[in-house]
């Protein structure tokens, strides 16, 4: 059949995409030096060496924890935070809900720095902290409030994924539950959790996995006192033996690999019946909200509580930061203000550059790269054919490799790969790495909003001679826009703060903000860095306020 | 952006334009410079830009780009940044895929520099300007250092007093276990684990004495804490997290301290190592000339004015006066100061096997002072 041509097709291409740099991954594990060296001999030694090293197991302690404690706190807040924002007559809603986006943007290696300039041992909230109250009862770089921070700040993960579900399912069945009596929290419980249910299994699975390559805030929490997750552990081998030693990282990434596994299949089992969740259905609709009494202001205020801990803290850290030459309970601040940081910015040639990159390569490039889930998401759509049900395991692996690992084999990819060779560090380059690394997001989200569109609508228009493509031209994507929305919006977020995928594909003239940021910080000026990190904030929220504002409304 | 592979035709046919065309209008050659390097500085500008990879951050090298653009208005400087380890990564695959982009290389990590040297991938040339760095500052013609930073110890003046601080490897270590309560959590380094950098420098204190490992123990005892970045370091020393810094590298130190009046920095009055940011010429460079002009300017007396005084890297020429050059920190500490030369040896810091051993000691001293 002519469907299943292109349908094939398609999943065999992914399948290329993604296996390609897994494959050269795998090669690599296996060798003694750089698989492009001439040094480099067959042998199982990286193994034993990653799997004999004590430090690897204290790593792999510390991401379960991590990955467990992110599903453990995020996911409920997450799915909860969407219902109050989607569902019920919260006040606040509309100016909350691009400050909710606020924590996806900011580099993680920013957000940390900025609690340390907060609640730190230094920082000024515990300094104020201690002359009101007394010593402050949290350390910052313990564990559990790694675990705390890191869940946190993934809860707008899994509000993007939940929200957008909600706001296509029809209010009439909740409505129809208040009738009968129910109050609204027996039909939140009853009603609407399991029409979102599938949804929430995704974020649940993609959240824990992202616990597993979590990068950026353990590695500034964690650094002073050598507090390892296996993406920092891997990092390690880059400088311990002298020369990079690929096979050992190579060896983490396969093991972080092979986590995707029961996770997946753990998916699998939450979402055995997801086919009964299709909820935009050929009856309109209108949403009702679920009127919520005075209960709304406790929301409200749990929500600002999040807000402030996740957004608040840090953001203020970096802002006092970017206005001060120094900071901490020794000066007093009056002394140390200034205006200077903003203007070293406004003479460094680059930021204006780097700015305008990050731009494009967000919003074109996120939009590009949504083209691409779309087709991805189209062609397993409604397919139980093996080779689409095999993607569901394959699209995970590629965000095993923390992005500076994924950076690397695209690089490698390009640099090695005779057709690809002219287009290495070119903006092509840090796209289809970008694109691969955020796969297994975009495109659950994408194949998510595609399945809730009800089959009954597809068949109808099968039925009346519409061709595959037709369908989804005309039935499919137009019902499934508020999803792609998000899917965009998310892809913009991520990309614009992006940094160590982009690391061997840059070339003269594609700095990003996220690449400037991180190397001025570790170069040392991180007086510059933070007036930067600011106004990449303000950008980008100034970004995300206006689209919302201008249509770009995920329940437009 | 993709930089646009000029076919070697090309090339030629641009250096053989260049040179026939009337030298005298186009280049103006550097004072003292050889006649032949007319030709050289014509088809450099014929090539017309120079690709750098380099670790040193934009905000220093700024001032050293704009004013080689002033220097040199018809070579682009194409600068892109990238960490020490990532460099090489970067460097030696492009290298192997016969696809190296850049002219130049320049990088901080001297052991990861002198390997590329060692893999082939730095051509010989001869800097006109060779006579003018210190003999140690070069090898065969195929690696130069730029720059003088002495590797210092960095206090916050508020919590530590003055006439308290330690001066000396040995006076460090026997203050910080006579202060071990007061100093619990406030002494910071780099983990030689986790840093290239940091592993070289703290193994070139092993070279020259002893006393580094009592010190190691001392840290152990007072639950030193270990970082990966310089930035981060300073940052907490200036906020009065930490006291002590250790082994920080000069530039950072110095610029710090200046923005900082509670930041202040020692030179180990006993020995202190001295790194150098080193450059190559790439053998597969497609600007040979150009790099070659660049490597030049880095050397030349106006090059290192800005190296010491713009950019605060710390000039390796003896000729250039100011704060921020060999000529200044010599005056002051003589010959109390261990530049690291550079040649073959650089490669031991990079062995495994001594790496290995390096830690284990080094684990094995920081336990005892438990």
């Amino acid at each position: 059949m002519r469907s299943d041509f292109w349908r094939n097709n398609i999943v065999l291409l992914t399948a290329l995409f993604i296996l390609a740099p897994v494959g050269l991954i795998v090669w690599q594990s296996f060798l003694t030096d750089a698989f492009f060296s001439a040094r480099a001999r067959p042998t199982a030694d990286a193994y034993s060496f990653v799997l004999s090293d004590p430090g690897f197991r204290d790593a792999l302690k510390n991401t379960i924890i991590l990955s467990v404690g992110m599903v453990v706190i995020a996911v409920p807040l997450g799915s909860l935070l969407a219902f109050l924002m989607v569902r019920t007559d919260m006040p606040g809603r509309k100016w909350i809900e691009p400050a909710i986006f606020l924590p996806l943007f900011m580099s993680p290696m920013v957000l940390a720095f900025g609690y340390i300039v907060s609640i730190g041992p230094s920082g000024f909230w515990s300094v104020w902290w201690q002359q009101t109250i007394g010593v402050p009862f949290w350390n910052v770089y313990s564990m559990p409030m790694l675990v705390l921070v890191v869940a946190l700040t993934h809860v707008p993960h899994v509000y993007i994924y939940v929200a957008t579900a909600l706001r296509t399912v029809p209010s009439d069945l909740e409505e129809a539950a208040r009738v009968a009596g129910g109050s609204p929290l027996t039909v939140a419980l009853r009603v609407t959790l399991p029409l979102v249910w599938p949804s929430i299994a995704v974020s649940a699975v993609l959240v824990a996995f992202l616990g597993f390559e979590l990068f950026g805030l353990p590695y500034v929490l964690g650094d002073q006192d050598g507090r390892l997750v296996l993406a920092t552990y891997l990092y390690k081998f880059n400088t311990l033996l002298g020369r990079p030693a690929y096979q050992l990282m190579a060896v983490v990434v396969i093991f972080i690999m092979l986590a995707t596994l029961p996770l997946v299949m753990l998916q699998r089992r939450m979402l055995r019946s997801a086919q009964r969740y299709s909820t935009i259905g050929g009856k309109a609709t209108r949403a009702h909200l679920v009127p919520f009494g005075p209960w709304k202001w406790v929301a409200l205020a749990g929500v600002l509580v999040w807000l402030y801990a996740v957004v608040l803290l840090p953001l203020s850290g970096v802002a006092l930061r970017s206005l001060v030459t120094t900071w901490g309970p020794l000066v007093s601040i009056r002394d140390v203000l200034t205006f200077d940081n903003y203007h070293k910015l406004a003479e460094l040639p680059l930021i204006r550059r780097s700015i305008v990159n990050t731009l494009l390569l967000a919003f074109i490039g996120g939009f590009a790269s949504l083209c691409v889930y779309v087709l991805i998401g189209l062609a397993s759509h409604r397919s139980q054919a093996r080779g689409t049900r095999a993607l569901d395991f394959l699209v995970l692996l590629p965000r095993a490799m923390p992005g500076i690992v994924a950076g690397l084999v695209v690089f490698w990819i390009f640099l090695f790969v005779p057709v690809l060779k002219p287009w290495v560090s070119s903006l092509v380059a840090m796209w289809v790495a970008y694109t691969l690394v955020w796969l297994p997001f975009g495109l659950r989200l994408v194949s998510n909003s595609l399945g809730q569109v009800g089959r009954e609508l597809e068949e109808a228009a099968h039925v009346t001679g519409a061709g595959q493509a037709r369908v989804a031209r005309d039935v499919i994507l137009p019902l499934a826009k508020h999803g792609l929305l998000a899917a965009w919006l998310l892809a913009f977020l991520l990309y614009a703060r992006e940094y160590s995928t982009g690391i061997f594909l840059m070339g003269q003239g594609n700095e990003v903000m996220g690449t400037m940021l991180v190397s001025l910080w570790n170069g040392g000026n991180i007086d510059v860095a933070s007036s930067l990190a600011v106004v990449n904030t303000l950008v980008i929220a100034g970004g995300i306020a206006l689209a919302l504002r201008l249509g770009v409304r995920l329940d437009a | 952006m993709t930089i646009l592979k000029k076919p070697a035709i090309g090339r030629a046919f641009w250096a053989v334009i260049a040179m026939a065309m009337p030298v005298a209008g186009l280049a103006q050659i550097p004072e003292g410079y050889p006649a032949e390097y007319a030709d050289i500085l014509a088809v450099a500008e014929a090539e017309g830009s120079v690709v750098i990879y380099a670790n040193t951050e934009h905000a220093a090298v700024e001032a050293i780009l704009a004013d080689f653009q002033k220097a040199f208005p018809k070579i682009r400087a194409d600068y892109i940044e990238i960490k020490a380890a990532d460099l090489f990564s970067r460097v030696s695959s492009e290298a192997a895929a016969d696809a190296l982009k850049a002219d130049v290389v320049w990088s901080s990590a001297m052991d990861l520099q002198y390997q590329m040297v060692e893999d082939g991938v730095a051509a010989e040339y001869a800097s006109p300007e060779k006579g003018a760095i210190p003999e140690w500052a070069s090898y065969g013609d195929r690696i130069y250092g730029t720059t003088y930073e002495p590797v210092v110890m960095v206090y916050n003046s508020k919590v530590v007093a003055d006439d308290q601080m330690p001066r000396t490897h040995a006076g460090l270590a026997s203050w910080l276990t006579e202060n071990r309560d007061t100093m619990k959590g406030k002494v910071a380094t780099y983990d030689p684990e986790r840093s290239g950098l940091g592993f070289f420098a703290v193994n070139e204190d092993a070279k020259h004495s002893d006393d580094l490992w009592p010190l190691v123990t001392a840290f152990g005892a007072v639950d030193t804490k270990f970082y990966t970045a310089t930035g981060t370091m300073l940052e907490k020393i200036s906020a009065g997290e930490h006291a002590i810094g250790y082994n920080i590298v000069g530039p950072y130190a110095y610029l710090r301290a200046e923005r900082d009046p509670n930041v202040k920095v020692v030179v180990p009055q006993d020995f202190t190592v001295v790194l150098s940011r080193l450059a190559i010429v790439t053998e597969q460079a497609r600007h040979p000339n150009a790099a070659r002009v660049f490597l030049d300017y880095l050397l030349s007396h106006r090059g290192q004015s800005v190296i010491g005084n713009a950019a605060h890297l710390f000039a390796i020429r003896p000729d250039v006066e100011g704060k921020a050059t060999i000529a200044g920190l010599t005056a002051e500490h003589g010959d109390r100061l261990k530049p690291v030369a550079i040649g073959p040896h650089l490669l031991d810091a990079i062995q495994p096997m001594e790496r290995l051993a390096f830690f284990r000691k080094w684990a094995d001293a920081l336990k005892a002072g438990k």
